[in-house]
């Protein structure tokens, strides 16, 4: 949470601060992972859901080694190749080691490597963001303000999280997928297809909802990185009467079509295929004696879609699918997804300027909507808003949010052990901060679009005032 | 909260009350404290009348099956547990065997259980985590063991997955005639019913060893029989089975009995002359403030009292009973409640004066024993599995003359505990009918969870109140600054990225170091007890000593300064921010707490919150040198004084038991009870309490 980032406060004057507390943070890691029967993160619904919990993949792993599907049993709902690949490391065991650590080593691997991404992907939002305010003439901007690094926030923000710290140690398979839609985002941004495609790839492969990004993701390789509206080089370059623009901006309406550009776009679409069918082959290998592809699709994304599992989670949709009548289920489940797709075409037109962006909105969406949320999915939004530190300068609320998000989390622990361990409680108590979680998603959702609506709006009357 | 609303002309009505509540915070907040210890005292008036709620229970519906043929049956396993007390060590058998065989003359099955005395382990997280497994100790040469007796009967109309629990707790090396009693009583209701048809659940009747407490030896047969221990080769620990003296083995298995419907704790003590009838104690009251489901009191209530005429009572904190304020207080709302009477007949809340004073007292020890958070007796252990167990302390001056009449005390105590078993035996489910959050104000009297929570809200409202309204106000005179700055250079109109609404960083840095060190000194005791046994007194000072220096240490670590780019406060107004985030991390605090144990947060909460809202620089006021400062730096230094923990800590105990043969080591004592029972309280005033204190007093001092 934004706990963090006082901690990350002393590394605006020098770098080695932030590779101090970097360091710091995977060693507090690799402490944690050596008391884990201490913290018993591993059965908390708040850490591991059904999808992503590696003690599913484990006994999934099993089940294969003794020649049966690894779907058998409705235990395991991963990817195939996720199983292949951390499936061997969940059975060997290191002679007087805890018998996971080699996973919860790769999940410290996994984590490294995202703050590592996320850092170089903020580097190249903020070099383009100061690179377009100085070609806007607002290169006073800084002389008054100071820019900070906000990549380097963001990627504190992400190690230093608790949310992401329990995750990691908590024995599930998020870090790898956080890795892979950070993956996917870095590639965009410094416009590699192939890269953003892997990622995104293998990212909607293991949790599907990343699929969504692939707007984001687009709109990174045609426009490049987040930076202000189209609009205000026109305006600002009307003002000067045009003389000396630099061959890209143009006077006519007709701008935005022409430098969106198409080849990486085309790229993209190339390589997705490409990735796509041979991560499909890959499945199909796997899956040819257990019910080929149709069965893996079914227990992987039919097992998301259709909500079948409905053990308590931080999410909203167990405790609605559970109360819910049989017939009216079908027409529910439609509701409930369409929901997220309703709201991606609106934002993606309002926010097109700023795919970045967009994708923290989409991921922050997907976490309030998706049937089985965990706290992972709030580290990697809040390492992404954390990236628009500049942009996000005049926020609301922010403090109001800070406590509603550190009292819920620390509250709906203790709800689910009134309900489950004590039995003094019912499930709506710890529905409740359910409820609670999702409310503060959307005030956050909602407060930062606005500061950086607000942000765009300022940078124009500045334009306009030059 | 209400940041930077100023910029509509009018907002939405809603956004103005917020803004009114805020802006009259001072006002609001005197008025909710005071409603709130009002409406805390108002709580034995509101107190509703119990009721059983679970309809299946049907106390009383049957006549007692009870005879004389058991009670006298009874009587004379009586006489041979104290004549074999009176025996000579070197006899053959041992009193668990003397238990064992007359429950197997009766048909029942029998078991024994080898425990050793668990050394109790401070466990940070014992609140988030399920009852553990044993730990497993290696050396269990350990001479004394504690042997616990079970007798099982097996329900002929059951199916053997539910059972009701007895437990009699006494000591195998010494038993005392009222121990002996309580197993006469357990035992006669055992033979009556091995007899009955009408049994739906299984017996268990614990006789347990409670040479190292009664607690232990409950909460050692309870792990065994919920999370069995086993050592390597897969074999259970302790081999339970055998008998443990002639090594006759009984059975093959640790027996059970399935989920355990209810658990009945009885004692039998000599009463005082005083009392016309016999008594019988309730106790309740089991780790962290946790309560056995209301119906079961109230089925014990209604059966003690109208079953077998016995007075039912519930502790009381004797001290309040004749202080003198208490009883002012009880004759005006005792005028109130006739005033109201009198102006409408439909009001009906007088209360007499004994009455209320009865209920403050009972309330008082209620909200007492659960803020502790320290079971008060053998019962708390099944509370810990969700077992709902209640201790019935008959406390009868019959037992002195127990030779003479033996046969009235059994018989009433045998025929309340066996209406209590018929009723529990009617259930269909576990007990979930009735309340689990409540305080009881007498035996037939509760105030449930609804109404409890009022107090504490109003207690609790100002908080985020005085928080926003702290906030709001650091905000808008650094916006003021930063416009007066702005204009000064005049040059450029640009307005610059501000992080305006980031400033609170700086203060929530403080506090997260503040609480990070409030967890550290939580986990120093633990540290402290592995160095050996030394004096409370070099314990308590040791543990003060360390605590400050870790304070100094994290400061110097942490707190060294670093500074977000453009955010320069107002000079010497940093404490509105920081006071604004300590209210805020109080808030949530108290309402966690609340959630655990509700009595701690309480009691918490009349410290807390009026020392987090007077708390402001001295030297502010006394720069001022008006009436008002003055009277503002006197609260502050007093509340300071008071609320820090160990005088707390005499205080109370002051005004409890008075201050006698105190000693200055006494709360390391208390503090070390509290953590070896895992209490949340514990964990409260090390996270909760003492980082708000430490933080007021940094606001206090805070320089110029």
């Amino acid at each position: 949470m934004k706990k963090d980032e006082k901690k990350n406060n002393n590394n605006t004057t020098t770098k080695p601060h932030f590779w101090k507390w970097a360091i710091a943070s995977v060693i507090f890691r690799l402490i944690l992972i050596y008391f884990p029967k201490n913290l018993n993160l591993a059965t908390r619904p708040e850490v591991s859901t059904p999808v992503t919990s590696l003690r599913r993949l484990a006994e999934g792993y099993w089940l294969t080694q003794s020649s049966m599907s690894p779907y058998a049993g409705s235990m395991y709902h991963g990817s195939p190749l996720l199983l292949s690949i951390l499936g061997p490391l969940t059975m060997k065991k290191i002679e007087g080691q805890p018998y996971h650590l080699l996973c919860s080593l790769v999940s410290v691997i996994a984590d490294f490597i995202s703050a590592m991404l996320i850092r170089a992907t903020g580097l190249n939002l903020r070099m383009a963001y100061c690179e377009r305010l100085k070609l806007l003439g607002l290169g006073k901007l800084f002389e008054i303000s100071e820019i900070v690094p906000s990549e380097d926030y963001a990627a504190l923000v992400y190690l230093w999280n608790p949310f992401t710290i329990v995750t990691c140690v908590g024995f599930n398979t998020t870090p790898v997928e956080n890795l892979f839609i950070i993956l996917s985002l870095y590639g965009a941004c410094i416009r590699v297809a192939p890269l953003a495609a892997f990622g995104w790839v293998v990212a909607s492969h293991l949790s599907l909802y990343p699929t969504i990004l692939i707007i984001p993701v687009i709109l990174l390789l045609g426009n490049g990185p987040d930076a202000i509206p189209r609009k205000l080089f026109l305006m600002y370059k009307k003002d000067e009467n045009g003389s000396s623009n630099k061959g890209r901006v143009e006077h006519n309406g007709l701008t935005e079509q022409k430098s969106f550009s198409w080849k990486p776009v085309g790229l993209f679409f190339v390589w997705v295929s490409i990735w796509t069918l041979y991560t499909l082959v890959l499945c199909g290998i796997f899956m040819s004696n257990y019910g080929g592809l149709s069965e893996m699709f079914s227990r992987t994304y039919g097992f998301i879609l259709t909500v079948k599992d409905l053990s308590p989670n931080i999410g909203v949709l167990w405790y609605f699918f559970a109360e819910v009548f049989e017939f009216f289920r079908d027409f529910f489940l439609i509701v409930f997804h369409v929901n997220i797709l309703f709201m991606i075409l609106p934002l993606a037109i309002r926010l097109k300027h700023r795919p970045c962006f967009l994708a923290f909105v989409y991921m922050t969406i997907c976490s309030m909507l998706k049937p089985y949320p965990s706290v992972g999915d709030s580290a990697l939004y809040l390492a992404l808003l954390a990236l628009f530190f500049n942009e996000l300068a005049e926020m609301q609320f922010s403090f109001f949010l800070f406590c509603g998000y550190v009292g819920v989390s620390l509250l709906s622990p203790v709800m689910h052990n009134l309900w489950i361990w004590r039995g003094t409680g019912n499930a709506n108590f710890y529905f409740a901060t359910g409820m609670a979680y999702a409310c503060f998603q959307i005030v956050l959702v909602v407060e930062s679009v606005s500061a950086m609506l607000n942000h765009d709006r300022k940078i124009r009357k500045l334009v306009a005032a030059t | 909260m209400a940041e930077g609303e100023t910029a509509k002309p009018q907002p939405r009505p809603i956004i103005r009350l917020g803004l009114f509540l805020i802006s009259h915070s001072l006002l609001v907040s005197v008025v909710c404290c005071a409603a709130g210890v009002f409406a805390l005292l108002l709580l034995p008036v509101l107190a509703k009348n119990t009721y059983i709620s679970e309809n299946a229970l049907m106390p009383g519906s049957a006549s007692p099956m009870l005879s004389n043929d058991d009670v006298s049956r009874a009587r004379a396993f009586v006489n041979k547990v104290i004549s074999f007390d009176s025996k000579s060590d070197g006899s053959s058998i041992g009193i668990q065997e003397l238990v064992a065989q007359h429950i197997t003359d009766l048909g029942g099955e029998v078991n024994f259980h080898k425990f050793l005395p668990q050394v109790k382990k401070f466990n940070p997280l014992h609140f988030f985590s399920s009852p553990d497994q044993g730990i497993v100790q290696e050396n269990y040469t350990c001479s004394s063991y504690g042997i616990n007796t079970v007798g099982f009967i097996r329900a002929s109309r059951g199916d053997g997955k539910e059972s009701i629990i007895l437990v009699t707790p006494y000591n195998s090396v010494k038993t005392s005639t009222g121990e002996a009693v309580s197993l006469g009583i357990a035992y006669s209701i055992f033979s009556l019913l091995t007899r009955v048809t009408w049994l739906a659940k299984d017996i268990i009747w614990l006789a347990a060893d409670s040479q190292h407490g009664e607690y232990t030896a409950v909460a050692a047969w309870l792990r065994e029989y919920h999370t069995p221990s086993f050592d390597g080769s897969g074999r259970s620990l302790f081999e339970s089975n055998a008998s443990p003296i002639t090594g006759r083995k009984r059975d093959d298995d640790f027996l059970r009995a399935g989920t355990m419907a209810a658990a009945l704790v009885i004692k039998v003590t000599d009463g005082s002359e005083k009392a016309e009838r016999d008594v019988l104690n309730l106790y309740a009251e089991a780790s962290n403030g946790q309560m056995p489901n209301l119906d079961l009191i109230n089925v014990v209530n209604y059966l003690a009292v109208n079953g077998q005429r016995l007075r039912v009572k519930v502790e009381k904190l004797g001290s309040l009973l004749d202080s003198s304020w208490l009883r002012s207080l009880a004759e005006l709302f005792h005028k109130l409640g006739t005033v109201a009477r009198s102006l409408n007949l439909q009001w009906n809340f007088g209360i007499s004066v004994a009455e209320y004073i009865e209920g403050t007292a009972t309330l008082a020890s209620s909200l007492y024993n659960q803020a502790l958070g320290v079971p008060t007796g053998p019962h708390g252990v099944f509370r810990d599995y969700q077992v709902d167990a209640i201790t019935m302390e008959i406390s009868s001056k019959r037992l002195a003359n127990y030779k003479n009449r033996p046969n009235e005390l059994l018989l009433q105590g045998g025929r309340l505990v066996e209406g209590v078993i018929r009723s529990v035996n009617n259930l269909l489910e576990k007990f979930h009918q009735s309340f689990f959050l409540y305080l009881l104000t007498s035996p037939n009297k509760f105030v449930s969870v609804g109404v409890y929570m009022i107090p504490f809200a109003l207690l609790v409202a100002p908080l985020p109140m005085v928080a926003a309204s702290l906030f709001a106000d650091s905000t808008r005179r650094n916006s003021g600054m930063e416009n007066k700055v702005k204009s000064s250079p005049a040059s450029s109109d640009i307005p610059a990225i501000t992080f305006g609404s980031w400033r609170w960083l700086h203060a929530a840095k403080t506090v997260f170091i503040v609480h990070f060190w409030g967890a550290v000194v939580a986990l120093l005791p633990h540290f402290l007890s592995l160095g050996g046994d030394s004096p409370p007194l070099t314990n308590l000072l040791i543990w003060i000593a360390l605590s400050a220096f870790t304070l100094l240490i994290l400061q110097v670590i942490l707190g060294s300064s670093f500074s977000l780019p453009r955010m320069n406060q107002t000079r010497g107004m940093e404490w509105t921010l920081l006071k604004s985030v300590t209210i805020a991390a109080a808030c949530t605090g108290l309402c966690i707490m609340s959630v655990i144990n509700f009595a701690t947060a309480v009691i918490g909460a009349l410290m807390l919150v009026p020392m987090c809202l007077t708390a402001g620089p001295l030297w502010l006021d006394a720069k001022a040198k008006i009436l008002k400062s003055f009277i503002r730096v006197a609260c502050n230094v007093v509340l300071i004084f008071l609320v820090f923990p160990p005088v707390t800590y005499y205080l109370w105990k002051g005004a409890l038991v008075g201050l006698d043969n105190a000693r200055v080591g006494d709360f390391w004592n208390w503090v070390e009870s509290l953590w070896t029972w895992n209490s949340a309280t514990y964990i409260y005033m090390c996270m909760v309490h003492l980082p708000c204190w430490v933080l007021c007093v940094h606001t206090l001092i805070y320089p110029c």
